[in-house]
């Protein structure tokens, strides 16, 4: 551990991924789920630029700018269902936001 | 430990201490700011790893206009109704913490008992600095192995901007059943001015019993005249259709 190895990077990934996943599990606020997702995508990156880095290889970022890409078009979609919830259902809370299901 | 262990680390605890005001903060604009350190920290350790032109991309796309959105629609959707003031749910929150620490417990063992390790590529040092760089090398690699999934990306981009504006666009048609139902209309001049078909058509007043079940608890609008009426987002304009 005393050398920089993809090891740190995957901790760093899996810590991060995990604290996004608790967020998802235990919040209400739709806004913030959202954002816990992003943090959620972010963690996959830093463990394939780990891996690219630590393997001399560029498909790691290549594909860490795909998820990029895919992030922000997740965001532009997620941010446009939550305006459309909260101007039909005047609210973000997740608990109450169960038309789907019933 | 070396330097770049140090420097590592430091950057390592920044960002998990900005994921972790994520998760906790009750505002959701200091969620936005633990979620701005968190990704700008994350930049840094990509040029820790060497990988210059994501590093500038994660600034620009992340912490730059992902987190404006989300600052704007924090700013569009209610300001003071948020879902945490009003109580938290325990079972969830003690289900969502115990499943993260046993995860975490998992992959972290996973993590330090790897062994095996693909053997090194191409990409050294040496051989990006005789390409021209980080943003020569990666463009070479994407734009000769990976030319379709730019271009589907590229689709994939576009599909996301029009099914954004679809999303967003005001005034849809829904939105005016919506308002429409939250009031009981009366035109007292229009033959059909009462939309709920059961009522006696002499003139009803709005204290009236049966007037009043009939509105289920809705304001009671009177109109005077015809074109009031039509001029009303009445009921019994969308049941009509």
């Amino acid at each position: 551990m005393s050398e920089l190895s993809a090891t740190h990077f995957l901790l760093l990934s899996a810590a991060l991924f995990i604290i996004g996943m608790v967020g998802v599990l235990t919040r209400r606020n739709v806004l913030v789920i959202f954002m816990c997702i992003e943090l959620m995508l972010n963690a996959v990156n830093v463990s394939l630029i780990g891996f690219a880095w630590e393997l001399h290889q560029l498909t790691g970022q290549v594909f860490a700018l795909f998820v990029i890409a895919i992030a922000a078009a997740e965001a532009v979609v997620g941010l446009g269902i939550v305006m459309a919830l909260t101007r039909r259902t005047d609210t973000v809370d997740i608990d109450e936001l169960r038309q789907l299901r019933e | 430990m070396s330097l770049e262990v140090a420097v590592f680390s430091l950057l390592a605890l920044v960002s998990v201490l900005g994921a972790l005001g994520v998760v906790l903060a009750r505002n959701p604009v200091h969620s936005a700011i633990g979620l701005v350190l968190s990704f700008l920290n994350v930049a840094a350790i990509y040029l820790v790893a060497r990988a210059e032109f994501l590093a500038v991309v994660q600034v620009i796309v992340y912490a730059g206009a992902i987190i404006v959105l989300v600052v704007f629609v924090t700013m569009l959707v209610h300001p003071d109704d948020l879902p945490e003031f009003h109580g938290r749910r325990s079972l969830r929150l003690v289900t969502g913490l115990v499943l993260g620490a046993a995860l975490l417990a998992e992959v972290a063992a996973a993590v330090l008992a790897r062994g095996v390790r693909g053997a090194p590529g191409p990409w050294t040092d040496e051989v990006v600095a005789a390409v021209g760089g980080n943003t020569r090398a990666l463009g070479q690699v994407l734009y000769v192995d990976y030319t379709l999934g730019i271009q589907l990306t590229a689709l994939l981009l576009l599909a996301a901007t029009i099914a954004a504006i679809a999303l967003a666009r005001p005034e849809a048609i829904s939105d005016r059943v919506a308002a429409a139902r939250r009031v009981l209309t009366i035109s007292l001049a229009h033959p059909r001015g009462l939309d709920q078909p059961e009522l006696p058509l002499a003139l009803p007043g709005t204290q009236d019993g049966r007037v009043k079940a009939a509105g289920g608890g809705r304001p009671i609008v009177l109109a005077r005249s015809a074109d009031e009426f039509t001029e009303q987002p009445a009921w019994g304009e969308w049941r009509g259709r």
